[in-house]
């Protein structure tokens, strides 16, 4: 169905979009909250990327600079939420609102082509061996790293406060942490990533655009729930694993339903869709069970009564 | 050790809910005092203990512990000092994490929080030991998380978690009320064993009278926001329950009309 070249892709594609998964899992799983500004936050990094890159900015700091500012976003949304007692929804909202503007004034235009010009790939793809496959190894390094580096930090003091913020705050605070600068941290992190991830795509489609990050949080947490319904929760590690499979299968599926002739303006609908279909579904798995023990008791009663006869 | 010098906090001010939860309130605890507190519901004496953790801020009035007031200190830099037990199980406990996770995260109550990896084997032995001393085989279930516990099991964890690092405060807020009979009287024995063995200074909200009694060395009962009865030494233990009842309609002016309480004393 997919052709090799497509599927190698669909593959760095989802490699790519699964550090901006990393991310929504942080707020999302780690937090307890779901956070909107990451639709400008994505943006925010390609559009800073690509910026700096068209003004002749060495790439490699260009994507560093990019996780930089968007944990600066990520810290506004923290801040309206904790200091200024903002519902999380409405701040994420804000940060989203402001950031569309923001990164219309970064780039000057609403977008910026990055074609002929030096990016992370073709600095990696031009390594010797590299030609033919460099920016799948170049996504896959990525996802190892970041995926290791959050791995670490959940276990670290601060990480596990982190993670109990998200579960019981009540508690967490009693034992002397100060919850909302955890919530600050995790949304910079969070958002941070994001921006990293939208400098990486940016770079690999060779343009940024201001409305490239729209509808970025609802595939982001499609991917965090595909992930963690095929390969489950049971421990960090394992999330980790889970939410990185789940950005590269939501890809897969997007590559897929688009080789059958869907047309791309239907995605929206089809993510809404799997998301609708993964919160649902263990709902529904359940009452099926119940559904067919109860089928089968009366024919287990039929057949009984029928053998007496 | 703690002085709770005029506290004054009126909720809901100038609507018609308005309620004084603490009335020009004073209270002095020696160290190692193990205080028990009675009185009927809305008298006070969860405020009391919010307005010691750092909940709200009082209207008026200063906390001190040991020398250092911490009238103004936020809840989580209180935490130094001040460890906490709820009545409810579940909110003492982190449920999505391990047992040794949440042991760990306890141990380090009120100091920072580092990037340092937070587990290791030392701190698990230590965690072995501390939680063979409840009997209820924990020891052998580090990693397993929190949520799949019952809750007596989770409120037994709670107070190990509150004294792992020792508080110059243990406030318990009716911590055996949410749980059966049996297990009620598990971890009030393993609370006075811990309060004992380390001298702490506790306070100790309950409803039930004869505990209120037997359990520490001093009980006071509260009423409108105020301490209308304090008793220690002999008078205590000369105390009975018909008594207590007694002294608290003179004391008050009402009569008991609080079917807990009064359950609470007939049992």
């Amino acid at each position: 169905m997919l052709s090799l070249k497509l599927a190698v892709g669909t593959l760095e594609l989802g490699l790519m979009y699964s550090i901006m998964v990393l991310g929504v899992y942080l707020t999302f799983r780690i937090l307890n909250y779901a956070d909107l500004s990451v639709d400008g936050s994505f943006t925010l990094g390609a559009a800073t990327a690509a910026t700096l890159i068209y003004q002749g900015f060495n790439p490699w700091l260009a994507s560093a600079t990019a996780f930089i500012v968007g944990c600066v976003a990520g810290m506004f949304t923290g801040v309206f939420h904790t200091k200024f007692k903002i519902t999380a929804l409405l701040s994420g909202i804000l940060t989203m609102t402001a950031l569309w503007s923001v990164n219309l004034r970064i780039m000057g235009k609403a977008n910026i082509s990055l074609l002929k010009i030096r990016t992370i790939f073709t600095d990696f793809t031009g390594l010797p061996g590299m030609e033919q496959y460099g920016a799948l190894v170049l996504s896959i390094i990525t996802v190892v790293i970041i995926g290791i580096l959050i791995y670490l930090f959940l276990n670290t003091e601060l990480g596990l406060a982190l993670r109990a913020t998200g579960d019981n705050e009540i508690m967490i605070r009693s034992l002397g942490v100060n919850t909302d600068l955890m919530k600050v941290l995790g949304l910079a992190l969070s958002n941070g990533l994001v921006a990293f991830a939208g400098s990486y795509i940016a770079q690999y489609q060779q343009f940024a655009d201001a409305s490239m990050g729209v509808g970025m949080i609802v595939a982001g947490l499609a991917s965090v729930i595909i992930g963690e319904v095929l390969i489950g929760t049971s421990s960090i590690g394992r999330t980790i694993i889970a939410v990185i499979c789940g950005g590269v299968i939501y890809r897969a599926i997007i590559a897929i339903v688009l080789q059958l002739g869907l047309e791309p303006t239907d995605l929206r609908l089809l993510t809404a869709l799997i998301v609708l279909i993964a919160l649902v579904a263990p709902n529904i798995s359940s009452k099926l069970v119940a559904f067919k023990g109860a089928i089968t008791r009366k024919e287990d009663q039929y057949a009984k009564s029928t053998n007496s006869n | 050790m703690l002085k709770v010098q005029t506290l004054t906090k009126v909720f809901n001010k100038g609507t018609i809910n308005e309620k004084k939860a603490l009335d020009n309130l004073s209270l002095e605890l020696a160290p190692g005092d193990f205080v028990t507190v009675i009185g009927s519901n809305g008298a006070g004496k969860s405020s009391l203990m919010n307005a010691i953790a750092g909940v709200f801020l009082p209207d008026s009035g200063e906390i001190i512990i040991d020398g250092v007031n911490i009238t103004k200190w936020p809840s989580h830099k209180r935490a130094e000092l001040v460890s906490r037990v709820f009545q409810d199980p579940l909110s003492g406990t982190a449920a999505s994490m391990t047992i040794e996770e949440n042991l760990i995260m306890a141990i380090r109550r009120g100091q920072s929080r580092r990037l340092r990896w937070a587990l290791n084997n030392k701190n698990r032995d230590y965690f072995r030991r501390e939680l063979a001393r409840l009997g209820l085989g924990l020891e052998g279930r580090l990693t397993t998380k929190v949520k799949l516990l019952s809750g007596g099991q989770r409120q037994a964890l709670t107070l190990l978690m509150a004294t792992l690092q020792e508080p110059k405060l243990l406030l318990l807020d009716e911590h055996t009320a949410a749980l059966d009979p049996k297990t009620a009287e598990v971890v009030l024995e393993l609370t006075c064993e811990v309060a004992n063995k380390s001298k702490l200074t506790t306070l100790m909200i309950t409803h039930n009278l004869e505990q209120a009694l037997t359990v520490g060395n001093r009980t006071i009962m509260m009423h409108e926001g105020r301490i209308i009865l304090d008793i220690r030494g002999a008078e205590r233990s000369n105390m009975t329950i018909s008594r207590l009842l007694d002294m608290f309609e003179k004391a008050s002016g009402v009569h008991i009309n609080n079917d807990r309480m009064i359950l609470a004393g007939t049992r």
